[in-house]
């Protein structure tokens, strides 16, 4: 195993410590306690966050904590002529994003959100214009509450950092997660709602052309309970897209 | 998904060959024709389960198909949460191998990505809460069965993911179950309080003597289990009729300016995922008695869709999983029968 001898390296393996009140958290407050099944939680948005970056931008939605920084078009190294630009997606994960402790380098990354926010995000950007380049986009989960709201949230900060970078879009992405519990559809869930749904269900869209670039669903659903779940996810997207679209009109950037 | 070096040209010619009308592709088949599958189960004898399934395969030599070799293999986990990640009730844990053969034009970096989504894929559909078998567990709070579902794609021509998803599916139906039964360990019980009662020390206690200490027929509370010796490997997995198969609908496109609505169509030979990038992945459970249900529903590849075109999309596919998944039911069934009832009747000949 790789060792990063500059770091403090912790103990080999941790484990989240277990309060007594978890024990009593086995079942889910049904209905939603805290806000009604189609409420998102609030976003804050903040692009330009990391100077060094050609266009970053900073996403918080509640527990979830995300930063993004996108470095490109560059020259691509070492790899062969391509006739379309290539899209880079890096996820990582602090040591301290999750209950239980993530060792750096070793289990920091997340291919599987990475690949999420690529398919998210690809269909968007206009990589016929920039032959032989790469576009990196880097994503650093500060703190997680569930990987859908991970990937939810990453896509929409990854978008609004290519547009902070100045990138050819298509249009703007955002997206939504939405969850099956009981009969009901709750949107945006949390680990806790996540993990006694049915099922879940990330939907990626550019509302401003109705086009969706991205579902990733997974657990049990019937066909119409998951095709009420787009409808409610694309809905609420339209809604995210102003926000984000009022947050880079007022960022730094531009003025 | 891996894609073969295709020119300019070969991606036109067979993207226009799909949007013609009517369409027209290399090998000759329908836009919702399944190229030949065949399947075995039983083919690793040290799994508890396992099946070989190749689409397309050429019937004189037997090669050019897409090939995936699955088998489910049980351990013993224990479930305390200081020693590793077992958890009562048991769990289920898949992974996708790539051989490099199969991909020949691969860096083994871009090898090992694509075996990582394939096993992330199959892993988040199959691991799921809401599939998981009822009889995975051996003792409540101490130890429960770990499946490990391995999956290897030995040759790809193409629709690799409805492939593993099918083979996945035989080799958890075909897998069997140990039967465990809980032993406790009970101390004989203390004669002093008789003795004293009586007065006589002549009291016959045979029938106390002959008793064991290893009584497994009531069980108050086990502490340990062991393998009862039956003729049989076991029984199969509860709700082995639910796991899922995957239909991928391939998506091509019209070329942009162009009016023309998009085309979707299955079983994709390699030279056709590579010319047309969008594909809607659907994996359909069809419950008896209940609706179809949704296991997972991907979009892959650069392009995008609307609404309205999903929806329709999601209720072809759901059509041709539906004659997937009878077709391989039967399928399964003529295996159970060939390694059980034939095998008995030729075995009984001898």
């Amino acid at each position: 195993m790789s060792l990063d001898r500059r770091r403090i390296n912790g103990p080999d393996e941790s484990f989240p410590p277990v309060f007594a009140l978890d024990g009593l958290q086995g079942t889910l407050a049904s209905p939603r306690k805290d806000r009604s099944p189609t409420d998102i939680r609030p976003i804050f948005l903040q692009p330009g966050l990391i100077s060094q970056a050609n266009g970053s931008a900073y996403i918080e939605t509640a527990k979830t904590k995300i930063a993004c920084a996108v470095y490109g078009p560059r020259q691509s190294r070492n790899a062969a002529y391509s006739e379309t630009g290539r899209l880079n997606v890096e996820v990582k994960f602090t040591p301290f994003s999750c209950a239980r402790r993530r060792a750096p380098m070793r289990d920091a990354e997340d291919r599987s959100i990475a690949v999420a926010i690529h398919q998210a995000l690809v269909s968007s950007v206009r990589l016929d214009l920039l032959p032989k380049s790469t576009i990196d986009i880097f994503i650093t989960i500060i703190e997680s509450d569930g990987l859908d709201g991970c990937v939810a949230s990453g896509s929409v900060a990854a978008s609004a950092a290519l547009a902070d970078a100045g990138i050819e879009l298509l249009g703007l992405v955002t997206s939504c997660a939405a969850a099956i519990v009981g009969r009901d559809i709750w949107l945006d869930p949390t680990e806790g709602e996540a993990r006694f749904s049915n099922g879940t269900l990330v939907l990626a869209c550019m509302p401003a052309l109705k086009k969706i670039t991205s579902v990733w669903q997974t657990g049990e659903m019937q066909v119409t309970e998951a095709l009420g779940c787009m409808d409610a996810c694309q809905e609420k997207c339209t809604e995210i897209h102003s926000v984000v679209a009022q947050a880079l009109l007022e960022s730094p950037s531009l003025k | 998904m891996a894609s073969v070096s295709t020119s300019k040209a070969e991606v036109s010619y067979i993207q226009s060959g799909l949007l013609s009308n009517p369409p027209l592709r290399a090998d000759g088949r329908g836009l919702y024709d399944y190229r030949t599958v065949s399947l075995e189960t039983g083919v690793a004898p040290l799994a508890n389960g396992s099946a070989h399934l190749s689409i397309g395969q050429n019937p004189h030599d037997g090669g050019g198909g897409t090939e995936v070799l699955a088998a489910a293999k049980l351990e013993v986990e224990s479930v305390d949460p200081g020693k590793g990640e077992g958890m009562d009730g048991g769990r289920i844990v898949c992974t996708v191998s790539c051989s490099p053969s199969a991909y020949p034009h691969l860096s083994s970096s871009a090898l090992d990505d694509l075996q990582h989504d394939l096993t992330t894929l199959l892993h988040q559909t199959l691991a799921h809460p809401s599939l998981h078998p009822s009889n995975l567990a051996i003792l409540a709070g101490k130890n429960s069965w770990l499946l490990n579902l391995d999956c290897v794609v030995l040759a790809d021509a193409g629709n690799a993911h409805d492939a593993l998803f099918m083979a996945a599916r035989a080799a958890l139906w075909d897998c069997k179950v140990p039967r465990t039964r809980g032993v406790e360990y009970k101390a004989a019980a203390a004669p002093a309080a008789k003795v004293a009662e009586s007065g006589e020390m002549d009291v016959d206690r045979d029938a106390e003597a002959q008793q064991s200490g290893f009584d497994t027929r009531s069980i108050a509370r086990a502490v340990d289990f062991e393998l009862p010796d039956y003729w049989d490997e076991g029984e199969v997995l509860g709700g082995r009729e639910r796991w899922p198969v995957c239909v991928t609908l391939n998506i091509a496109a019209p070329p942009p300016g162009s009016k023309g609505s998009l085309v979707p169509y299955l079983d994709a030979i390699q030279q056709e995922e590579a010319a047309t990038p969008l594909r809607l992945l659907l994996v359909f459970s069809f419950p008896p008695a209940t609706s179809a249900r949704l296991q997972a529903m991907r979009i892959l590849g650069s392009g995008e869709l609307e609404s309205d075109q999903i929806r329709a999309f999601v209720g072809t596919g759901e059509n041709y999983a539906r004659q997937l998944w009878d077709a391989l039911n039967g399928k399964l069934r003529d295996e159970d029968i060939r390694r059980g009832q034939r095998a008995r009747d030729r075995f009984a000949r001898r």
